[in-house]
């Protein structure tokens, strides 16, 4: 395994892109969610 | 067809970031498809292998005799390559291992042999790559390097749209006087500055590699701490001023005034001063995306870049939208307090 990543650095980068990328997405997904939710109860409460 | 992609991905990016609404939430089909766009993106900017032709192994052979190069062929024997993308050129292969591979499309890392159509490998080790579904070329100096140009030319692109919309906003709450059009203003051009961040920070550990130094002073990079500094004045100005109203008029006034050098220090500037970056003065063209010579710039590159400028035009969208109701949502907030 160790051989083919050092022989093959492409996929490390990838995979370390696809990590950063899947942290950022599910940020972002979250501060939506939450806003969605709070977007609701302000207008609940109007 | 280059200038037709490229108009595409940045067009089709911003007619899907106004769905519904600059100011309204996303749908959830819009939010699947950016992710799966942004994921797809990243794959295909850095996924396929760069293969290059017989013409790359004997040019980086001049320059340096052991260069290793991967060159893009196909195997007719054990001895005898020909070169995938050059027809009809067949080339004597000494190292061999590659007899279970006759008829497949292969990138071997190859140096040149004792002639021009000779090569040497280190038999089937060498070879990195069988039938691969796309390739991307070979460029001399850069190599792997090359796919910058799939993140760091979108971020500035972007950018500029992205001060343009601040713009826009700017003009229309000095019309309307509507504070919801200056918190959309403030939300693009603070996307914007982070855009441009991006673009400067990936440009400058691209130039770490291939000037150098992190920092050159080239007439680019200049021109974009210049752009920088002025949109840093822009939240240094908002900041502080108190009075909502005054703070919403004085900084759509700044941020037309500021948008007017944009064009200038992206565009203009950097093509007038001779520089380091491709597309300076002393450039033989105007840069791989804009000259108008048809072989700047290989096609399988030309799509996966309209890509890349449509996913990140989608990102841009979606994170102004999600800072503009951040806006509205805690001045709602205050005002239920107060």
């Amino acid at each position: 395994m160790m051989d083919f990543l050092t022989q093959n650095p492409t996929y490390v980068v990838l995979a370390t892109a696809l990590i950063i990328w899947a942290g950022i997405a599910w940020y972002i997904t979250r501060i939506e969610r939450r806003l969605r939710t709070l977007e609701q109860s302000i207008g609940s409460k109007r | 067809m280059k200038y037709a992609l490229m108009l595409g991905g940045v067009g089709l990016g911003l007619l899907l970031g106004f769905l519904p609404s600059l100011r309204a939430p996303k749908p959830r089909w819009w939010i699947v498809l950016t992710l799966l766009s942004v994921t797809v993106t990243v794959i295909a900017a850095i996924l396929p292998p760069i293969g290059g032709t017989l013409t790359d192994v004997v040019m980086a052979s001049r320059a340096d005799s052991t260069k290793i190069v991967p060159f893009y062929c196909v195997v007719v024997d054990d001895s005898t390559l020909r070169d995938a993308r050059i027809a009809n050129l067949d080339v004597a292969l000494e190292g061999g291992g590659v007899r279970d591979l006759a008829g497949k499309h292969i990138i071997v890392h190859v140096t040149r042999g004792h002639s021009d159509r000779i090569v040497r490998s280190n038999g089937r080790s060498a070879v990195t790559s069988i039938d691969p579904v796309i390739t991307l070329p070979y460029i001399m100096g850069l190599e792997e390097r090359a796919r910058i140009i799939f993140f760091h030319v979108p971020m500035s692109w972007i950018a500029l749209c992205a001060y343009m919309i601040s713009m826009i906003f700017g003009i229309r709450y000095l019309r309307s006087r509507n504070v919801d059009l200056d918190a959309m203003s403030a939300a693009a051009a603070s996307l914007g500055t982070l855009y441009c961040v991006l673009a400067t920070v990936t440009g400058a550990v691209w130039a770490k590699f291939n000037w150098g130094s992190f920092w050159n002073w080239d007439p680019r990079e200049s021109s974009i701490l210049v752009l920088l500094l002025i949109y840093a004045a822009y939240f240094l100005l908002r900041n502080s001023i108190a009075d909502p109203e005054r703070r919403a008029r004085l900084s759509s006034v700044y941020s037309i005034v500021a948008f007017v050098t944009v064009p200038f220090l992206m565009f203009v500037l950097p093509r007038l001063l001779p520089g380091l970056h491709p597309g300076s003065a002393d450039d033989s063209n105007a840069g791989p995306l804009l000259s108008p010579k048809s072989d700047a710039i290989n096609p399988t590159k030309q799509v996966l870049f309209a890509l890349s400028l449509f996913t990140f035009t989608l990102v841009y969208f979606w994170l102004t939208n999600l800072r503009y109701r951040m806006t509205i949502a805690e001045r709602t907030i205050k005002e239920n307090q107060a």
